[in-house]
């Protein structure tokens, strides 16, 4: 029998073992998917991204999954739904935004966290301000 | 010699324990867990434990080499020394304070230890979510004046396993309050949500490992408030799932400023805390604390004159006793 180095037995067993609690993980339905359903969600999320961030002017993705909110100073701030939490960002002149049909996204400028598509109604606004950081 | 390493003997019992906690958050608390997230915690755990193996010895080698130079001598039979083992325990369990204290307050430090934090979950999965380069820091100096006082790396190697057993039980939300002696004197899931929560009130707070009594004694213990919900990870949440920008992000970040940063402030980005930055244009948590508590302040000067706190922010809202 082919000897295995103790080492790389440890890295495959250890690896079996946690593939197949996490598919435990998914297989109880575990997580969830939580959605922004109003102003509350909003800046609830907003604050955690950033403490102190107070949206006065936000909008809801349709699929409750994302969301747009803007502050008094005119921080425009980007939120998503990571896994069952929301993560975020505030907006900077890095920023890329296009629409394509009813879909506006949004690049953060941030390989890693990723362009965010979201379904708005006012996403001409938005857009607007965006690009005006 | 003792050839014992307790780690690999309790790996049966956090996947049980594991396993359980799974149970619990299926009746009680579903969003506890997250897949990806578990799935990326476990991985880390793996990839911490090889990673050991394959730089560990440079650690070994350091301390087998300062143990030469020891002050005390336990004699050659020094695994027969009992009253050693509790005294090397509590040793090194005030250095782990201290080294955790400066993974915490030291960039350099950080970029390694903030993988432990970068779950926004805590969970006993989150307790697995260690390190894969923290040999590349000099966490392992802190440990130096242990082995110069004469303790042998071995029994240091086994007492600080044990302090990572059971540092892994407290990484729950299914357990709220040991019973009043308990969180006076040790670590307890109470205490250490509390250092794994990004509300400012709790940055860089509770630091302990298996004594909390530590933090009380150097002024960096905050208690668990029930008015307070605590929301788990770092200041700039990750918002990815991709481990390898998990393990590296830090390095990468540090690696960025130190190519663009005047020379001057270099150093500075590798030797200050995490946020400073030379031009302020980010923040560390001793200036998001403060600024909490200015807006705190200044919500209790508008209470005074009825303005509306209550549109503040619903996360932060604790005033009383910061």
């Amino acid at each position: 029998m082919m000897d295995i180095p103790p080492l790389v037995l440890q890295f495959g067993g250890s690896l079996v073992a946690i593939l197949v609690v996490s598919g435990l993980v998914w297989a109880l339905k575990l997580g969830g998917k939580p959605g922004l359903e109003n102003a509350l969600d909003v800046a609830r999320a907003a604050g955690e991204v950033e403490d102190g961030f107070r949206p006065i002017r936000h909008s809801i993705a349709r699929q409750r999954d994302a969301a747009l909110a803007a502050d008094a100073e005119g921080r425009i701030m980007l939120i998503k739904r990571h896994g069952n939490k929301f993560a975020g960002r505030v907006l900077t002149p890095a920023a890329r935004v296009r629409e394509e049909v009813d879909m506006l996204i949004v690049d953060p400028g941030e390989a890693r966290f990723g362009s965010v598509r979201l379904s708005l109604g006012d996403a001409a606004y938005w857009a607007d301000a965006i690009n005006r950081l | 010699m003792p050839d014992f390493s307790p780690t690999q003997y309790a790996v049966p019992l956090f996947v049980a324990a594991i396993l359980i906690e799974m149970g619990w958050s299926r009746l009680r608390a579903p969003e506890a867990y997250e897949p990806r997230d578990t799935l990326v915690s476990l991985a880390f755990g793996l990839g911490s434990t090889m990673a050991g193996a394959l730089l560990g010895g440079f650690a070994a080698y350091v301390f087998i080499k300062a143990y030469d130079f020891r002050l005390f001598d336990f004699g050659e039979q020094w695994w027969a020394v009992w009253w050693a083992w509790p005294l090397a325990f509590v040793l090194d369990d005030l250095k782990y304070y201290w080294v955790h204290r400066a993974g915490h307050r030291i960039r350099w430090m950080w970029a390694a230890h903030v993988n432990h934090h970068s779950s926004q979950h805590y969970n006993l999965s989150t307790a697995l979510r260690q390190t894969w380069t923290g040999n590349f820091t000099f966490g392992l100096l802190f440990a130096i004046p242990l082995v110069l006082l004469g303790f042998h790396p071995i029994m240091l190697g086994i007492v600080g396993g044990f302090n990572l057993i059971y540092q892994f039980w407290i990484h729950t939300e299914a357990i709220d309050k040991m019973p009043c002696w308990f969180e006076a004197v040790m670590n307890t899931p109470s205490h250490h949500r509390v250092h794994h929560a990004t509300n400012p009130r709790y940055l860089d707070r509770n630091y302990a490992g298996v004594f909390i009594v530590w933090d009380k004694l150097f002024g960096t213990f905050e208690p668990e408030r029930s008015d307070e919900p605590i929301r788990y990870g770092i200041i700039k949440q990750l918002g990815s799932f991709n481990l390898l920008w998990a393990v590296f992000h830090e390095w990468i970040g540090i690696a960025q400023d130190l190519w663009r940063a005047p020379w001057r402030h270099k150093l500075d980005y590798l030797l200050r805390e995490p946020g400073w930055s030379h031009d302020n244009s980010r923040e560390t948590s001793d200036m998001i604390r403060a600024r909490w508590l200015a807006r705190q302040s200044g919500q209790g000067e508008a209470a005074k004159v009825h303005l509306p706190a209550a549109a503040g922010n619903p996360i932060a809202t604790p005033p009383e006793a910061a």
